[in-house]
């Protein structure tokens, strides 16, 4: 038993010793030195003790990292409403059989093997005035101009587009597994008991992909809250704080700024209220999957 | 491409005839090394380019020491370099070091010292090779003993580009005259400079051309922008130094400071008032895409960084105005161009860049020879031309530079009478903090989210934040 245990353990070490260098150890470092001053740029570029929490009390005032928050925290909320929706509807259509449906099924999922910072400069590409041909065609066509270099609501609805369109196929690949997995029962049951096509959506459907939807909800809620690459490269965060994100936000302090002491409370903090969203959604979810059993 | 190839060519009939002289001593000295892999980070900008193609493929030949020069993005090269030299992982044997940032570089002691590397170590010192054949941009990379922490790969200032085709047009003279009673020139005030932009704006649309006034390196969401009015457009209406005091370290003007002063505002109204006349991607566009704009023709005059201005004239491949490209110096308010022919000013940035070796490098010594190599004064007139850049001073009176000067409108020869009224960024070792609290201000003037006089208000508040939280009005 010992040795099964030994050799349990020893198999099981590479992993663990990965996890904890590069998982433990960083993030015990960010979370030390978040009590600190520290900005290499200073006068004194030391470390600097100065009281206990001083970030963290510094950044519940800050009103631009506050705002950051809110602007993840509703970025999420709409690209996760329109993936989620969206995906659900592509993965009930890719259940039936129509013409054409593999090579659909593939140039759909083309965008998830694309790098984030691709995605940001393809929509770059087409997107930036003056040169690319979506501005021109919406102009041309539609009277409609646009330009997220100087209109804040249309930068964000860019990203959100951007993001939609990256990571709709990955909630519909993931949603028609689990359709496809479904028992049959239930539904010929339902049939049999003269339940429409609505009311077998509602009252099967969905309650038994509840753990799936869980699973994407939770990947996906955390993707798009840590967000950083694609609006990166397409609006740099702007224009003005419009499209910085708290990922964005935080890159700005500590890798242009240099306020690694600030940024790292910002790093701990931002992981605190993304954990705590996560335990309120899958408390309220699973107590909702409770409820409906 | 193809003048890269052309230099290329070039480079080889140069290296031949160093070959009599110095091509010996280089293998003799780098015989020790070869085999090393030499590994920088630079940004991607002509300049950079023959150094990562041309020369580091010829100091490989001579020597066998391979350079692997990575030339990204500016914002990337910077991560890149930063990140190595606070980790010390050594990965770079060298850096590139951009003028702003080397207070920054020094003040961390990222460098190693290039004159007492040298003066230790006299096998490695080239024959032929003279810290003093530098221009005088060559001290920026000095630090107060005199001691040299970078050698200079590029500099060049930023100049007034115009269209000599559009100015010239006879249509456009006589429409010009008629809307403003006097008569179409490139722009010597800001006021002409305003009404040659609205003018240009609506004479292109109504002659179906694709172009518009002027060029703004407007990126709401790039530093890009900030720089542009920092150091191009807010000199030259006479606001030095960001609008720092010097000695308080203060820049809001109830502190004595200047940056949200009268001086400033009118600055940044007039800048972000020639948005409408600007082409429409002005607003996503960095260094790079004004060039690339002013090269596609879409702007009839602008302020553009020399490292673009000798390619846009030039080369025909990648410029559709090759042959109509007019050089000048950007227009001044009253009194400002006095101040820095005075020495107590400055009209634009005279931007460049070195290459240093951080402590951390493994390679110091054979980086040691690369960078003599890239100073030496045979390849430097094919680099200019290359690269619109000119470190030396006797590249000037190369005859190969004097014809691409011809052909530049002079760019090369306005460079060296006037680049003393140009200066480098200040010495602020708090650089990016300072520039990075500015930044979103500078932004949201340009998106019209804030009027101009707000956004340097609270830009000056974020700034003198940021120079009082590390410690510097103390």
């Amino acid at each position: 038993m010992l040795s099964k245990n030994k050799t349990g353990w020893l198999l099981l070490s590479p992993t663990i010793i990965i996890l904890v260098l590069a998982g433990l150890v960083p993030f015990f470092y960010v979370l030390y030195v978040g009590f600190f001053q520290w900005n290499p740029l200073a006068v004194d570029p030391s470390l600097q003790f100065d009281g206990f929490a001083s970030n963290y009390r510094r950044l519940i005032f800050d009103e631009i990292f506050l705002e950051s928050i809110w602007r993840s925290i509703k970025f999420s909320v709409v690209t996760l409403s329109i993936e989620l929706t969206l995906g659900f509807l592509l993965a009930l259509s890719l259940l039936s059989s129509f013409p054409l449906k593999s090579f659909f099924r593939s140039v759909h999922t083309l965008p998830l093997v694309i790098a984030p910072i691709v995605v940001g400069s393809i929509f770059k590409l087409f997107t930036v005035q003056g040169l690319g041909p979506l501005p021109h065609i919406l102009k041309d066509y539609f009277g409609y101009t646009l330009n997220y270099g100087l209109n804040a609501e249309q930068a964000f609805w860019m990203i959100v587009i951007m993001d939609v369109w990256h990571w709709t196929p990955f909630v519909t690949l993931t949603l028609l597994a689990g359709l496809s997995a479904l028992p049959q029962d239930p539904y010929e049951s339902a049939k049999i008991d003269g339940a429409n096509n609505f009311q077998i959506f509602t009252y099967i459907t969905i309650p038994m992909m509840v753990p799936v939807l869980i699973v994407v909800i939770f990947i996906r809620l955390m993707d798009s809250l840590k967000i950083v690459d694609e609006v990166w490269m397409l609006t740099g965060g702007g224009p003005g704080y419009a499209t910085r994100f708290t990922g964005i936000h935080i890159w700005k302090e500590v890798f242009e700024k240099r306020y690694y002491g600030l940024g790292s409370a910002m790093s701990i903090l931002y992981l605190y209220i993304t954990i705590v969203i996560c335990w309120v959604l899958y408390s309220v979810m699973v107590a909702r999957g409770k409820n409906e059993d | 491409m193809k003048k890269l190839l052309f230099a290329l060519v070039a480079s080889i009939f140069s290296f031949s005839a160093m070959a009599g002289g110095h091509a010996d001593w280089f293998k003799e000295a780098g015989a020790p090394y070869k085999g090393t892999v030499l590994q920088g980070v630079a940004e991607n900008t002509p300049p950079g380019q023959f150094a990562g193609e041309v020369l580091a493929k010829e100091f490989e030949k001579l020597t066998g020491i391979k350079v692997q020069l990575e030339n990204t993005s500016w914002d990337q090269m910077y991560d890149k370099a930063i990140k190595d030299m606070e980790a010390n992982s050594g990965i770079y044997d060298f850096v590139y070091i951009e003028q702003d940032i080397v207070y920054d570089y020094l003040n961390r002691d990222f460098l190693v010292n290039i004159t007492e590397g040298l003066a230790s170590n006299p096998s490695l010192q080239a024959p032929g090779v003279s810290l003093d054949d530098f221009t005088t941009f060559i001290d920026y990379f000095k630090d107060d003993t005199g001691d040299v922490f970078g050698v200079p790969m590029e500099a060049f200032i930023k100049v007034y580009l115009y269209r000599k085709d559009l100015f010239e047009r006879a249509d456009a003279k006589a429409a010009f005259r008629a809307q403003y009673g006097y008569g179409l020139s490139p722009a010597t005030s800001f006021d002409q400079y305003r009404d040659n932009a609205e003018f240009f704006t609506h004479f292109c649309a109504e002659q179906g051309m694709e172009c518009w006034g002027t060029t703004v390196q407007g990126h709401t969401g790039h530093p890009a922008s900030t720089y542009e009015f920092l150091e191009s457009i807010a000199p030259s209406f006479g606001l030095y130094n960001w609008g720092v005091n010097m000695d308080t370290y203060q820049s809001c003007v109830e502190n004595g400071g200047q940056l949200n002063g009268g001086r400033a505002k009118a600055a940044l109204n007039f800048w972000t008032q020639l948005l409408p006349f600007a082409p429409p991607e002005a607003l996503q566009s960095t260094w790079s895409e004004v060039g690339s704009s002013f090269a596609a023709g879409r702007a009839a005059q602008g302020w553009v960084y020399g490292e673009n201005a000798a390619w846009i004239a030039t080369d025909a491949e990648k410029s559709a105005v090759v042959g109509n490209v007019g050089v000048m110096l950007p227009p001044t308010a009253p009194g400002v161009m006095t101040q820095a022919a005075a020495g107590n000013g400055y009209i634009g940035y005279y931007d460049g860049g070195a290459y240093g070796i951080p402590h951390s490098s493994k390679n110091k010594e054979a980086t040691m020879l690369w960078l003599q190599f890239v100073a030496m004064n045979e390849h430097q007139a094919d680099w200019a031309i290359a690269g619109g850049r000119i470190t030396h001073k006797d590249t000037y009176a190369d005859p190969k530079v004097m014809a691409v000067d011809e052909q530049a409108d002079g760019y090369f020869t306005l460079m060296r009478d006037t680049g003393f009224l140009y200066a480098g960024a200040p010495p602020f070792p708090f650089h990016g903090a300072g520039r990075g609290a500015i930044d979103p201000f500078i932004y949201s003037a340009l998106a019209g989210e804030m009027t101009p006089e707000e956004a340097l208000d609270g830009a000056c508040q974020a700034l003198d934040t940021v120079m009082a939280d590390l410690g510097y009005q103390n």
